[in-house]
């Protein structure tokens, strides 16, 4: 057992350290009760419906609820779950799975064929809206061809598929629960997982306890059978000091999202472990508006990318805890251009400058560049606040382009007006993230068609749709990924997007809390964890 | 009218301002609830189809006489952003809020008056200097700083006290220290001044020389003189505390009315503002109604005057 565990996490590549060495010569030992410090940011509401919430804090809740068809593998591949098995028709138009029998939801229901039907269809009603909706794709209906088996079709092919019904988006819910619940099923969720829904104190507190029937991890899981613990407790607490107050006074057992100091000196502490892994991300990315001027312009959104340092940003923000993102996609992502792309461009405000100076904005009475009246202002519109330290990078970016005569204001926005504004187009520079799995994600942030009009991307770049609507229908890997490769290579080269970090996700834990393990898509699981006397 | 009438009708009064005022803020905020709730993926049907259900496609008045008309059956309504009811989450926020804000108010009074009194009893010693300096530190000091602070003494450094969470006494001791601390600042300022001012009347002069002796004329005359202009600040403290409730539920995690009213305002969650805002005026109407009343109490002359 302990072998597999050191296996997978030898895998995993990224893991860079893991209580799983401490544990060498020690059996689990099964029982107690975990306690989680979960960055949950100053959020008062839970949504627990796997299929409605892209926010990761809540998919990183998810994981120990509820399980997916398919596992994805650390090397990228997918491997069975819920399915044992899959088959994919010539045309890619079908995909045919067969379940594991004898699989239960908490609430002693069956999850057949037909409770995974009435999960996709729930998510396709467009009447729900639901945030997994991107997830399937032109799918046009499931077939119940017997109790364990279930043919998807979809009505042209789309080849990230397979590789999204692995996200906690697509967790599977019990259908008898959704018919109880309607419309508060977030506030009480019922899967299949190693863990099963207690209880919730809005905003402060989840409760779940082990699932006594679990038998169907995935293959890779460090174990098989139900989770060793009894209890497992998330507790919110947005305020980072705080979250690493209460791990350092073991009120709690780990705490993630730890700031980049004290996982410096976390790590050099005896009585703490350290756990980091990459989430499968469209890094956070700056994005100067294409449809608003004079941003529309590629000399103008050139001269603004040579006026950040960004490698200067990351290093003071971050203390080396974060590397600096050259690509869209974050570098363990299918089709990633990290390594392609590091090193292909480097600040120059001087050829900056020059730009700025021939296309008419020339600095004003107070060092701002104008042009007939008109300052060059950045507005940077926002609504998330100082999460993972985004508005220190803002303020470092400020600093940098008011060197060139740039001005950058900060527009904090309530989430209602935000959308608004985003939707109106009244801003500059929006900026965000999105974890996915798949290189798809581009598809959500630069097709037109393919996003949502509060997007932080309004790219409308022909050449690129037509690539992004490619590659979602190609079968073939080889030829996808280049597609994805060219899009990643024209976001940087045209300066449509401006990558700064990639997210290692970041787990503290005491050190005789064992077997607390992170996903290949960069999500916690618990299944395997376990309490030292 | 009589009095108790006038000042019920009065408080009436503010509880529905308060109310209106905020349905008019929130109708003219930008920002569509509607969208929100619907999600990023709905089509245009989608939104208006919530905008329906959810009641924000009609016409301003229709929507605030239906809210209204909701409350005079007692009904709170639905949250846009959970779909359950108001009234239950209240119920559930509100505990732990008035346990933060009534214990803070509790040791923001203790401490206010006695570093008042003992700070004004030794005017211009060291004692006065040393009192004076700390309340100007917790005056000055952010919350959520002195929150951190306190955290990290007595949580991280002693582990005598939890840093998060609540629902037992041993959690409310650092967030209720770091609220009340704050505010009784400016209490003991108060105090003190008062104090001093009322050490300088004819009528205490006039005591020690019957022969009372120092202590009697201090506790049992001058304090209750001095303390009229503190209870009046009391009243507005409480305010204070509610709105100061908000960021130090944050720093502890803990739950309460603060946090939800903030996040509830920031997605146009109509019927959850306005239930928060509700009870919390309710509150703030009935501290400063015992507040006029307790006036009587300290000072006979004043209920004559009424």
């Amino acid at each position: 057992m302990t072998t597999r565990r050191q296996f997978t996490a030898l895998f995993a590549g990224t893991v860079l350290a893991s209580s799983t060495t401490r544990a060498k010569a020690a059996a689990p030992r099964p029982g107690g009760e975990l306690v989680f410090g979960l960055d949950g940011a100053a959020v008062v509401k839970f949504v627990l419906d796997p299929h409605n919430s892209g926010f990761a804090p809540h998919n990183r809740v998810f994981r120990s609820i509820f399980d997916s068809l398919v596992v994805l593998l650390p090397d990228q591949s997918l491997g069975p779950w819920l399915a044992a098995s899959w088959e994919i028709s010539p045309d890619q138009r079908a995909y045919t799975f067969r379940l594991r029998p004898g699989i239960t939801f908490h609430d002693g229901t069956k999850l057949d064929a037909a409770a995974v039907k009435t999960n996709l269809d729930r998510i396709k009603n467009p009447a729900n809206a639901l945030v997994a909706l991107p997830d399937i794709g032109p799918y046009a209906g499931t077939d119940v061809l017997d109790a364990t088996t279930l043919r998807i079709n979809l009505t042209e092919p789309f080849a990230p598929l397979l590789r999204n019904l692995s996200k906690t988006t697509l967790g599977i819910v019990s259908p008898a629960a959704l018919a109880k619940y309607g419309d508060t099923i977030g506030q009480n969720p019922i899967g299949s997982g190693p863990f099963r829904f207690v209880s919730l104190s809005q905003g402060t507190e989840i409760r779940l306890a082990r699932n006594p029937d679990y038998q169907w991890s995935p293959p890779n899981a460090a174990h098989a059978g139900p989770a060793y613990l009894d209890l497992l407790t998330f507790k919110n607490v947005p305020e980072e000091a705080t979250r690493v107050a209460a791990l350092r006074s073991k009120q709690v057992h780990a705490a993630d999202t730890i700031p980049p100091q004290n996982i410096v000196s976390l790590k050099a502490d005896s009585e703490f472990r350290v756990l980091q892994k990459e989430l499968l991300n469209h890094n956070y990315t700056l994005h100067l508006n294409v449809a608003r001027a004079p941003w529309d312009d590629n000399d103008i959104r050139k001269a603004v990318q040579l006026s950040l340092d960004i490698d200067t940003i990351v290093k003071v923000i971050y203390l080396g805890t974060q590397p600096r993102a050259w690509s869209a996609l974050s570098p363990s992502i299918f089709a990633s251009s990290q390594k392609e792309l590091t090193g292909s461009w480097k600040p120059d405000s001087k050829k900056a400058a020059v730009t700025l100076d021939r296309k008419g904005w020339v600095a004003g009475h107070d060092g701002i560049r104008e042009k007939d009246g008109k300052r060059l202002t950045v507005s940077f519109i926002d609504t998330q606040g100082n999460r993972e330290k985004r508005l220190d990078v803002i303020q470092l970016a400020r600093r940098q382009l008011a060197r060139n005569g740039i001005e950058l204001v900060i527009d904090s926005e309530p989430a209602g007006a935000y959308i608004r504004k985003a939707t109106d187009n009244e801003y500059d520079l929006a900026a965000g993230s999105q974890f996915a799995p798949d290189p798809d994600v581009l598809r959500r942030l630069y097709l037109p068609d393919g996003r949502d009009a509060a997007s932080v991307s309004k790219l409308n770049d022909p050449e690129i749709s037509q690539w992004l609507r490619d590659a979602t229908r190609e079968g073939d890997a080889e030829r996808r990924a280049e597609l994805y490769r060219k899009v990643e290579r024209k976001l940087i080269e045209k300066a449509y997007a401006i990558p700064v970090y990639v997210l290692l996700y970041t787990i503290a834990h005491a050190a005789d809390v064992n077997g607390i393990t992170i996903d290949t898509h960069g999500f916690p699981e618990f299944h395997s964890a376990w309490l030292g006397a | 009218m009589p009095y108790p009438l006038r000042r019920a009708a009065a408080a009436l009064l503010v509880i529905f301002g308060a109310i209106t005022l905020v349905f008019l803020v929130l109708y003219w905020l930008p920002g569509d609830a509607a969208t929100l709730v619907a999600g990023e993926n709905a089509t245009a049907e989608t939104v208006a189809d919530t905008r329906a259900r959810l009641g924000t496609d009609r016409p301003l008045w229709v929507q605030y006489g239906s809210y209204l008309g909701g409350l005079a059956h007692g009904d709170l309504g639905i949250s846009f952003g959970t779909n359950e009811p108001v009234a239950a989450r209240i119920r559930a926020q509100l505990p732990a809020t008035l346990e933060l804000t009534g214990f803070a108010c509790l040791v923001a009074v203790v401490a206010g008056v006695v570093f008042g009194v003992v700070s004004a009893v030794n005017q211009g010693g060291w004692v006065d200097h040393g009192i004076q300096a700390a309340m100007l530190f917790f005056t000055s000091m952010p919350s959520f700083w002195l929150g951190i602070l306190l955290i990290m003494v007595f949580s991280v450094t002693l582990q005598w006290l939890p840093a998060i969470g609540s629902g037992s006494l041993v959690q409310l001791v650092l967030p209720v220290a770091c609220l009340g601390l704050a505010a009784s600042g400016k209490l003991a300022r108060m105090v003190r001044n008062s104090v001093l001012d009322v050490l300088e009347e004819p009528f205490v002069t006039t005591l020690r020389g019957n022969g009372l002796r120092e202590s009697q004329v201090l506790y049992t005359h001058v304090l209750r003189n001095a303390l009229i202009p503190v209870v009046t600040l009391l009243g507005i403290l409480v305010g204070e505390l509610m709105s100061g409730a908000a960021v130090t539920e944050t720093v502890f995690a803990r739950q309460g009315l603060g946090r939800l009213l903030v996040e509830s305002l920031g997605v146009k969650d109509v019927p959850m503002v306005q239930g928060v805002i509700l009870v919390v005026s309710i509150l703030y109407v009935i501290v400063n109604l015992l507040v006029d009343l307790s006036y009587s109490l300290i000072d006979r002359r004043i209920q004559a005057a009424a």
